[in-house]
């Protein structure tokens, strides 16, 4: 019989409740061999008590719980009307993502309390170095000075690599709720918050009209500010350029912020959303690599996925999809 | 002819060591006559604030952490507003923390300013020489 092999638990039950048919499948999840359960009653493997709502909770014969995911089919035969039930295992895969979700949870709060008490040392390095070189300004040489400067820049990157990896951190746990949200105020409030920069590098920074998405508003205006800064800050020979463009596929927007910057090449397509990963020196561009890692993480917490397309000094496109806001 | 007036009493509580120390050199350059004097947790702050056999005096002004040992800068600005002989005394919460809650919080507890620490020491100085300026010279301190 073809039940026998399927990869799915199959029990047959009569009108009355009692198992009349087995397959391998369902010896293996339970832990009993099938002459221990044809003839006994259903509630041997799924007790009444542990079938509440949704969530269905079978028992092995160890006496350990299992959920199940079970499929109910009615059968009429000459001897009577029986119910086939498919049994699907679905503890696996739910305890895999609830472990998951613990070691995020932990790794984030590891990051903020981390973050908050290595900033106390650093500022104490930071402070007693700098008030060596201004008390005894002029009684040093130029190695001495030297030394300081290296030893005060350190520091500084070391808050700043704290400061990103905090707000790394943050866009986990410091989230707003999901809310239809007018993508075109997060696009005019970014502009506002670059207005230096933009001023600075003699930007132009255009879009289409822009849609409501369902998001978290700080969040978005964050998303934008990130990839907007860096069209800003890796551009070419030319003045940069900037556009985000909007447009609807089913449920989703695709917005994509175009730039005629200095490009990425392909094999670094997945490294830049890395935290931590960097193209350049430091003394060609300033960073710490966290600005990506950042958006990538932003579009994920809303269900979506942000991608690149570039090729050296043609631009970059950077893509992220968010839920629409009406269907 | 003007007196010289007594020099002014700060109480500093705050137990990180380098940062008691940081203070201390900003406030030497102070153009007001001050002292200063240390409390490195807040039952140490509190009995050098309640005890009538303290050896400091009771301080015209209170720099004030928030995160401290044993009892916290919050439970030590409660007592001092509790208290009818302490209540008049500025305090001036100085704090790593820039968090809107704390912010609020110390406010709401009595705190007459919220001073977050700068990284960058020549901020830091002109922090402590600004609090100096308003507090010292500036401000008028109740000094029944």
């Amino acid at each position: 019989m073809v039940v026998e092999s399927l990869p799915t638990g199959v029990v047959m039950v009569d009108r009355a409740g009692t198992i009349v048919l087995v397959n391998r499948e369902t010896e293996r999840l339970f832990g009993y061999r099938r002459e221990e359960l044809v003839g006994r009653s259903i509630e041997l493997l799924v007790p009444g008590r542990l079938r509440s709502g949704r969530d269905l909770s079978g028992v092995r014969k160890d006496g350990s719980d299992i959920p199940l995911e079970i499929g109910l089919n009615p059968v009429d035969a000459e001897e009577g009307s029986f119910l086939l039930a498919s049994v699907i295992d679905i503890g696996s895969g739910k305890r895999a993502e609830e472990e998951l979700r613990r070691s995020n949870e932990e790794l984030e709060r590891f990051a903020y309390v981390a973050s908050h008490d290595l900033q106390e040392p650093l500022r104490t390095v930071s402070s007693y170095v700098q008030l060596l070189s201004r008390r005894y300004r002029g009684q040093l040489d130029a190695d001495a000075v030297d030394f300081i400067d290296f030893a005060v820049g350190g520091v500084r990157r070391m808050q700043q690599l704290i400061e990103d990896l905090l707000a790394f951190s943050r866009v986990g746990t410091r989230g707003a709720p999901l809310v239809p949200t007018d993508l075109q105020a997060a696009f005019e409030h970014t502009l506002a918050s670059l207005h230096a920069a933009l001023d600075e590098s003699q930007a132009t920074v255009t879009a289409d009209p822009l849609p409501t998405v369902v998001a978290d508003a700080g969040q978005l205006a964050q998303l934008l500010t990130n990839l907007i800064g860096n069209a800003l800050k890796f551009h070419g020979a030319d003045p940069p350029r900037a556009h985000v463009g909007a447009e609807r596929s089913g449920r989703m927007w695709t917005i994509s912020v175009q730039d005629n910057g200095i490009g990425i090449a392909p094999e670094y397509f997945e490294r830049i959303f890395v935290i931590f990963q960097r193209l350049h020196a430091r003394e060609e561009y300033a960073g710490t690599g966290v600005g990506l890692a950042i958006c990538k993480k932003i579009v994920e917490r809303h269900g979506g996925r942000i991608w690149v397309d570039s090729a050296p000094g043609r631009g970059a496109r950077f893509s992220f999809t968010l839920p629409a806001a009406t269907e | 002819m003007a007196m010289a007036s007594p020099p002014i009493e700060i109480l500093l509580v705050e137990d990180n060591p380098a940062d008691v120390r940081l203070t201390l050199e900003a406030l030497k350059d102070a153009k007001v006559a001050n002292r200063l004097h240390v409390a490195r947790d807040g039952v140490e702050a509190i009995r050098a604030l309640k005890d009538p056999g303290s050896a400091t005096p009771r301080p015209d002004l209170i720099l004030l952490d928030l995160n401290l040992p044993r009892k916290d800068g919050r439970e030590v600005l409660k007592e001092i507003r509790q208290d009818e002989a302490l209540r008049h005394i500025p305090v001036v919460i100085l704090s790593t923390s820039q968090a809107e809650q704390d912010i609020v919080q110390s406010y709401r507890l009595g705190a007459n300013a919220f001073v977050t620490k700068p990284a960058e020491i020549d901020q830091f100085f002109q922090v402590v020489q600004s609090l100096e300026q308003f507090w010292l010279a500036v401000a008028k301190l109740a000094r029944p």
